[in-house]
């Protein structure tokens, strides 16, 4: 039996808009390993964030078998998946989508707190992971009062507080500047590292493709090539980023 | 629900400070309405129960088997000193008094006036009819009067009789024999209104039952301190009369004073309700306008993995703190309101006149607000309620959002 993260077999999404369909997705094939880091590359339109919104279980494929960490996710009920999302699965998103009304510490926390954590445990885990995402002297300020940089942080801070398994993100990079798209892209290796998660993220940019170890790329809702890196990516640790650990420069 | 949860909720609601204003001065304002006509309906209840007992039919009568369903004036209590003893060691009672009835024709001259004409005891009967204590012209009924009788001012009128006038009362006593007593007006009653003073033709108890040759009363007429407690001391009451006699409340006595009140009660709370769902309309509509503005917001709070039951406690938890923001004003709004109803009241006068009688009764057509601690809990429910049931059609809207199909919208 395959220990893999993400199994599709011939996945299929139609989208029905009045009398039209779109054929977002024509059949993918892919499989992803635990603690991969993987990038989805394609032209827009090409079936990413479909995919990803499939694999996130936010939708349903239309053909096709979809295996996330060994749940078939075509066959679970609205309430399984979202019970999915919330202790397995975590999602950063291109325009962060933080709760403008919550801090940067409470919109880590309000994931945790869905999650039935206590009280005092989700505070700590929300100032924990915060901190390691070098964020410890934001922790109350609201998003309108964080950089573009540091909500992407927190969106990240959000996704794996709770130390899901997977982290699907949609060109979390495209609303960033090079420097703070490297951070980030840093940041979730360094945690991908220490927690074992698997990363599977869209993007267009080229720098941050270069992180990946591995480049599926999707054309006309299918998989044109799928290319594994023969060795990691140089990685670095973020200056006055993580607790306690040494600042190296980013090259 | 947990503490961010609720931060999330509260803060949301601070996000259109103009919205938010406007939908909790529309709670607050429908909660008033509908506060001060709640407060009128009651006041309406207070008067029609307090006048209509205190015009003869009281709060409760103890009276023979049947005598609700036929209506017989000839019928006799099994045991009236046992009903009104009864009666009298009853919790919160005021007054309780014997009446005997009778239709009788009275005549002088060539004038004669069929009535009603009640047998009474003249100690406690001016305390459960207030109107005998306008006696204008002579002196009301004594203990031990023997051949005397007070009537209204239209009777003394209709009969060409003054003080001290003779009268022929005749009446149909058992058996169907006609029995004829002569009675020396010695009071006049006027009430000023013709209606009620037609229906004023008192003797004492004795008198009657030597009129008709049947002894004993007919009823005993009971007042309580609190007439809302009246279908409860009914009850009690009539566990403690004698066997085959039975317990009425004024509103079974005087189905159609009830039923008049009734009519004017659901009239007003049908304007009521219009307001209310006004209100629930508005608050709906901000509601699900805040939804539609944070669509996206939501869907990734879906997407994170909230729930859909949770998603739709946020939109309720809304609703409710805009409730209790509403109803709190509403309260600040209707009390002032309520509170000049309840010591200044509702006049009519100008329209009605100084008087206004109604199956028998006279009502001083001036309406007092009720003022009591019911008020908080009932705007609170009215707030709540409203919000709670404003808050449906937001929430079900919000669950039934796809997250995939939000989150593909534009941001």
């Amino acid at each position: 039996m395959s220990n893999a993260v993400i199994i599709c077999r011939g996945v299929e999404k139609t989208f029905r808009t009045g009398s039209q369909e779109v054929r977002a997705l024509r059949g993918v094939d892919l499989e992803v390993g635990p603690g991969e880091f993987v990038a989805l590359v394609g032209p827009s339109g090409s079936g990413k964030t479909t995919l990803l919104n499939l694999l996130g279980a936010l939708d349903r494929p239309t053909r096709g078998e979809l295996t996330v960490l060994g749940q078939r996710l075509d066959t679970l009920s609205k309430r399984q998946r979202a019970d999915m999302r919330l202790r397995s699965i975590g999602f950063v998103f291109q325009a962060y989508n933080l709760v403008p009304v919550l801090t940067a510490v409470e919109n880590v926390e309000f994931v945790l707190e869905m999650q039935g954590m206590s009280v005092r445990a989700r505070r700590d885990r929300a100032i924990e992971v915060l901190e390691e995402l070098g964020l410890g002297d934001v922790l109350h300020r609201r998003p309108r009062e964080l950089s573009g940089g540091q909500q992407q942080r927190v969106a990240v801070a959000r996704a794996v507080a709770s130390r899901p398994q997977l982290v699907l993100a949609d060109e979390p990079t495209a609303n960033l500047d090079g420097e703070n798209a490297e951070i980030l892209m840093h940041l979730m290796r360094d945690l991908r590292d220490r927690y074992g998660i698997t990363y599977l993220f869209s993007t267009h940019d080229a720098r941050v493709v270069a992180h990946a170890v591995r480049v599926v790329t999707l054309v006309d809702g299918r998989v044109a090539s799928d290319i594994a890196k023969g060795e990691e990516p140089p990685h670095v640790i973020v200056p006055g980023v993580g607790k306690a650990r040494e600042a190296i420069a980013v090259p | 629900m947990g503490l961010v949860t609720t931060r999330y909720a509260v803060r949301s609601i601070g996000r259109n400070v103009r919205r938010t204003i406007l939908s909790v001065l529309g709670i607050a304002v429908g909660c008033a309405l509908a506060l001060t006509m709640e407060s009128i309906n009651r006041g309406r209840d207070e008067l029609f129960a307090r006048m209509g007992s205190e015009s003869g039919v009281g709060h409760l009568r103890v009276v023979p088997a049947n005598w609700d369903a036929q209506r017989d004036v000839r019928l006799r209590l099994a045991d009236w000193r046992f009903d009104l003893e009864a009666a009298r060691h009853l919790p919160g009672v005021v007054v309780a008094t014997p009446r005997a009835r009778a239709q009788v024709l009275l005549a002088m001259g060539t004038h004669t006036v069929p009535v009603e004409l009640t047998g009474v005891d003249p100690v406690t009967e001016p305390q459960a009819y207030r109107f005998i204590r306008n006696v204008t012209h002579g002196r009301y009924l004594r203990t031990g009067d023997h051949g005397v009788m007070v009537v209204g001012k239209a009777v003394a009128e209709r009969l060409d009789a003054t003080l001290g006038d003779e009268i022929l009362a005749t009446s149909v006593g058992r058996g169907g024999r006609i029995e004829s007593t002569m009675l020396e007006i010695v009071g006049v009653v006027a009430t000023g209104s013709d209606e009620i003073d037609a229906g004023i033709s008192q003797v004492t108890l004795g008198d009657i039952e030597q009129l008709t040759g049947r002894s004993g009363a007919g009823e005993v007429s009971v007042i309580v301190s609190n007439w809302r407690r009246a279908d409860a001391l009914r009850e009690v009451l009539a566990a403690r009369v004698a066997h085959g006699d039975e317990v009425l409340t004024w509103d079974q006595l005087a189905p159609e004073m009830r039923g008049h009140l009734e009519q004017d009660k659901a009239t007003s709370r049908f304007v009521g309700i219009i307001i209310i769902v006004i209100v629930i309309l508005g608050v709906a509509s901000a509601q699900l306008a805040a939804v539609l503005d944070r669509r996206r917001e939501l869907a990734v709070l879906a997407a994170l993995g909230m729930g859909r039951w949770r998603l739709a406690r946020i939109m309720i938890e809304e609703a409710l703190i805009l409730g209790l923001l509403g109803g709190a004003l509403g309260l600040a709004i209707g009390l002032p309101v309520v509170s000049y109803l309840a010591h200044n009241g509702l006049d009519f006068r100008a329209l009605l006149g100084a008087d206004w009688t109604f199956e028998g009764a006279i009502f001083e057509p001036v309406i007092y607000g009720d003022f009591g601690p019911w008020i908080i809990s009932y705007v609170l429910a009215i707030a709540l309620g409203a919000t709670l049931v404003a808050s449906l059609y937001p929430a079900w809207f919000t669950v039934r959002t796809d997250p995939a199909t939000a989150l593909r919208a534009a941001p």
